[in-house]
C-alpha cells in the first residue's frame, strides 16, 4: 500500500478528522510536521488540510507556501504524485502556483480571497458537484459524473477571483474540478457561500494530478457527523463527504 | 474634504512582520528587516489637529496598548516600501470597520505598509524591493503593490 503524508504547518487544525478519514478510507496515512520535510520526499502522496498556516499572516497560504515543506510537495506535484488541498490546504496549493497552475514558478495566478458580499467567515453545510469528467483529475476518478460531495464550508477566504482573461483560461483548461450546488445537486448563487467566481468550489491543475477544494468534505464523512444521519450501518456515511476520499486512496494505489 | 494618511504600527514584537523577513530571506532575499505597518488613507473633513485624536478613538482602528499612531506627512510609499492593498475600490469604513465610524471620516482606504531594509539598516534597492512584492508579499490577482513615485491611488 503507498503512502500519504498529511501535512501539518503550524497553525494547521484539521489534521486529525483528515488523517482519520483517510485511514477509514483505507489509506496508509501518517502526520508530517512541517519541521519533518526532509522525509516528505520519501511518500507517494500528499494532503493539505484546514486551518490557519502561519495564523494566515500575509496572506492565506502565502508564508506555508514558501516552506521547505512545500518544496518537496512542489517537485511530488511535478513528478505526478498526487496532492490534496483542503481549505487552509487549497490556498497554499494556488498560493504555490500548483493550481491552476497554468503561471510560471512559484507564484499564484489567482486567489482565494475575501467572501464576498460580506467579507467574513461563513460556516455552513455546502455541497460540492463534481464539474469535470471524473478521469480529468486522477483523485476524482472513482466517481461518478457530476458526484455531489456535502462538506462544510468553514472559511474568510474562499472566494476564486482572478483577472477576467485568467478566468477565460482557467474556464478553457477545464480547472473548475468543483463548483457550489444545492441538495439536488443544482448550481445557484444561494448555493455558494462565498461568491466565488464560477461558483468554484475546487480547482484542478493542467496535469490532473493536484486538486485545491475549499470546503471540508472530512467534516461530513462519518454518519456521527453526516447531515443527514445514520446512512446504514457502516461508520462512513455512503452519501458523505468521505467518497472523495475514497476515490483519493484508491487513485493513490492504483 | 482633504486626503491625510494616518500610519498604525505594533508596539509590542511584530510576528508578521519577523515571518515575512524569515519567508523572504528563505527565497534569497538580503533583507536586514521587515517592517509593517497599516496604512490608512482618509477622505477627511474634520480638523487636521484632531485627525490623531479621531481616529485613535476608534476601538476597531486603535488600541493604545499595542499600537502607536501617526499623521504621515507623504502620501505615497518612500524608498524601500511598498503599500499593499486589495485591488478595486473599498470603503473601510464601511466593509472593515462596520458601524464604528470615524467623526469627519467620509471614506477610508486600508493598504499594509512593508518597509525593507538592507543589513546596513538603509532601505531596499528598489529591484528587491520587486523582488519581495512579487513573490510574497502582493498577490497581484487581487492585491495592488503601490511604490515610490507611483501616481496617488
Amino acid at each position: 500500500m503507498r503512502s500519504i503524508a498529511v501535512l501539518v504547518f503550524p497553525g494547521t487544525n484539521s489534521e486529525e478528522e483528515t488523517l482519520r478519514l483517510l485511514r477509514d478510507c483505507g489509506g496508509d496515512a501518517e502526520l508530517v510536521h512541517w519541521s519533518r520535510a526532509k522525509m516528505l520526499g520519501g511518500f507517494d502522496a500528499y494532503v493539505l488540510p484546514g486551518g490557519f498556516a502561519y495564523e494566515d499572516r500575509i496572506r492565506a497560504g502565502a508564508v506555508a507556501a514558501h516552506d521547505e515543506a512545500m518544496d518537496a510537495v512542489v517537485a511530488a506535484a511535478h513528478s505526478g504524485k498526487l496532492v490534496l488541498g483542503i481549505c487552509n490546504g487549497a490556498q497554499i496549493l494556488l498560493e504555490a502556483g500548483l493550481v491552476p497552475g497554468t503561471g510560471e514558478g512559484r507564484g499564484p495566478t489567482a486567489a482565494f480571497t475575501n467572501n464576498a458580499p460580506v467579507p467574513h467567515f461563513v460556516c455552513r453545510h455546502v455541497y460540492l458537484r463534481l464539474a469535470v469528467a471524473p478521469d480529468r483529475c486522477a483523485i476524482t476518478a472513482s466517481l461518478p459524473a457530476a458526484a455531489l460531495i456535502p462538506a462544510y464550508a468553514a472559511h474568510g477566504e474562499g472566494r476564486l477571483a482572478a483577472s477576467n482573461e485568467h478566468l477565460d483560461e482557467i474556464v478553457r483548461g477545464d480547472h473548475i474540478a468543483f463548483v457550489y450546488a444545492n441538495a439536488a445537486g443544482e448550481t445557484a448563487e444561494s448555493a455558494s457561500p462565498n461568491g466565488s467566481a464560477l461558483g468554484c468550489a475546487g480547482l484542478v491543475n493542467v496535469e490532473g494530478n493536484v486538486l485545491a477544494i475549499m470546503p471540508h468534505p472530512e467534516r461530513d464523512g462519518w454518519n456521527f457527523n453526516h447531515l443527514d444521519r445514520c446512512e446504514g450501518d457502516d461508520v462512513l456515511a455512503p452519501s458523505g463527504g468521505a467518497a472523495l476520499f475514497r476515490s483519493f486512496v484508491a487513485a493513490v494505489n492504483a | 474634504m482633504t486626503r491625510r494618511t494616518v500610519a498604525i504600527s505594533l508596539k509590542i514584537p511584530d510576528n508578521a512582520a519577523f515571518t515575512a523577513l524569515t519567508a523572504l530571506r528563505r527565497i534569497g532575499l538580503e533583507l536586514g528587516d521587515v517592517d509593517r505597518r497599516e496604512i490608512w488613507q482618509l477622505e477627511d473633513a474634520g480638523a487636521p489637529e484632531t485627525l490623531i485624536a479621531r481616529v485613535s478613538a476608534n476601538p476597531a482602528m486603535f488600541n493604545p496598548n499595542k499600537h502607536r499612531i501617526v499623521a504621515l506627512e507623504h502620501q505615497q510609499p518612500q524608498a524601500g516600501e511598498t503599500w499593499v492593498s486589495q485591488a478595486g475600490q473599498h470603503d473601510e469604513v464601511r466593509e472593515h470597520l462596520g458601524g464604528t465610524g470615524i467623526d469627519g471620516i467620509l471614506r477610508a482606504t486600508r493598504a499594509v505598509g512593508w518597509r525593507l531594509r538592507d543589513r546596513h539598516g538603509d532601505p531596499v534597492e528598489r529591484a528587491t524591493l520587486v523582488a519581495a512584492v512579487e513573490s510574497l508579499l502582493c498577490n497581484s490577482a487581487v492585491e495592488l503593490a503601490r511604490y515610490e513615485g507611483d501616481p496617488p491611488a
